[in-house]
């Protein structure tokens, strides 16, 4: 089934922004570890600024890779900032202290996202293979409340956490959280690699969800955002995302160090290069981006009842496993 | 001066191409009323404003009044002005009642 809402929109709405792939920590499931390419300088980076700002891209959220690894990050959200973008970004904490939470607020960030995957410290630490890192995260969350600026934590669920996500939840209240994404697990880069150990079975993915869900019906004090296509074929799931299925492709878009663009940044197929191609022509015309947006139900999802709102899941997932954009999400449960 | 300017907190967007395929369908007669022309992002929920909505919403810039709005799309809508008075008060206060626009 078409989804058609890629023609109500003359661009993304966000662009997931990795300015580099260089990272201080060495993370179980990272997608983007061993990615390597080249890095823009900033002048072209400011480019980019320019072609998002001309498209009315009004958000754009910088990940990585750590972000606070590039010198001019600063500069780069101020001018984003002065165009008219909505800048946000994630890091895993480890450079932010206040002095830095305050250079970043005073650049426009509008919100900044903590990576912590576990409440308990060792565990966090051993997962994200850094010593030390699961109180520096904390501190972090603390520092950007210090200077005024808006903090969101970001855990990826896997088997490490799974069934302790409320003692995250109690955690980000402590800190003046007031969102955190539970994160679906991608079997990309070193997630793929890790998945045997990291990831867990359908039937694990739906009793979490189903337990998350009824969490966040009866929580008023936070925000709690899981972004997962798959959930739309639980029974009785009511929501009404912007997009059915995956939205990347039709409300977002990654770019990667070197300007080229990808749908998502768990999939590792460019589009074409923000720099060098025009933009409209591959929005509109990518045969990937189209291929994504017109997904057709293969192998279980045919005939299956929920295809219509979940349209396959993930489509990173199904991606990664099969080399297939419409095979079925290996996190199904159904 | 009583101008109305849109809420600084709210992102929006023009959607250009999506606009252009109204007006087409809005010149060759058909009901463009339920379809979406400017975009509004508020507390990550999104919001559709129709082709006369989204006019409204883009001149709301802090310069014009309520009746400053009427004057610039009188010249555009072949519809009597106290037809189009009302209805431009009734959105206008549409959108301050949920606080999208103010009085600047």
């Amino acid at each position: 089934m078409a989804d058609t809402i890629t023609e109500l929109f003359s661009a993304p709405l966000t662009f997931n922004w990795t300015l580099s792939f260089a990272c201080n920590f060495s993370c179980s499931h990272c997608y983007s570890r061993e990615e390597v390419a080249e890095e823009l300088c900033t002048a072209d980076i400011f480019r980019i600024v320019d072609v998002l700002a001309e498209k009315q891209v009004p958000f754009i959220n910088f990940g990585g890779g750590e972000p606070l690894i590039r010198q001019d990050l600063f500069a780069i959200a101020a001018y984003a900032t002065s165009r008219g973008l909505n800048v946000s970004m994630n890091s895993n904490g480890w450079l932010l202290d206040e002095t830095a939470a305050r250079r970043l607020k005073e650049s426009g960030f509008k919100s900044v996202g903590i990576s912590i995957d576990s409440a308990e410290g060792a565990l966090h630490d051993d997962f994200r293979n850094r010593p030390g890192s699961f109180p520096r995260a904390v501190a972090a969350l603390d520092a950007l409340a210090a200077v005024g600026l808006k903090s969101t934590m970001s855990a990826v669920i896997s088997r490490i956490n799974h069934r302790h996500f409320r003692d995250l939840l109690q955690l980000a209240r402590e800190h003046g959280v007031g969102t955190v994404y539970l994160h679906n697990f991608k079997c990309s880069g070193r997630g793929f690699k890790n998945r045997e150990e990291l990831d867990l079975s359908p039937e694990e993915w739906k009793a979490f969800y189903v337990e998350a869900l009824a969490v966040q019906k009866e929580t008023v004090d936070l925000d709690i955002s899981f972004d997962d296509p798959v959930i739309a074929s639980l029974p009785g799931y009511k929501e009404n995302p912007l997009v059915k299925g995956s939205s990347c492709g039709k409300l977002s878009l990654h770019l990667r160090p070197d300007g080229d663009i990808t749908p998502c940044g768990f999939i590792p197929l460019v589009v074409g290069n923000i720099l060098r191609d025009d933009f409209d022509t591959l929005w509109y015309d990518s045969p990937i981006l189209n291929k994504m947006r017109n997904k057709e139900a293969t192998g279980k999802c045919s005939g299956c009842g929920a295809f219509a709102d979940c349209l396959g899941g993930c489509t990173a997932r199904s991606f990664a496993v099969t080399g297939d954009f419409c095979e079925p999400d290996p996190h199904c449960w159904k | 001066m009583n101008c109305l300017i849109r809420n600084p907190d709210i992102v929006w967007r023009v959607e250009k191409r999506r606009e252009e395929a109204i007006r087409q369908a809005a010149e060759a007669g058909e009901d463009v009323s339920d379809r979406g022309t400017v975009i509004l992002m508020i507390s990550g929920m999104m919001h559709q404003l129709n082709l006369v909505g989204g006019e409204i919403w883009t001149l709301c810039d802090g310069s014009r009044t309520a009746e400053g709005l009427i004057d610039a799309l009188a010249g555009e809508y072949q519809v009597a002005r106290e037809e189009l008075s009302g209805d431009v008060a009734a959105f206008i206060d549409d959108l301050l009642e949920r606080g999208w626009l103010r009085h600047g």
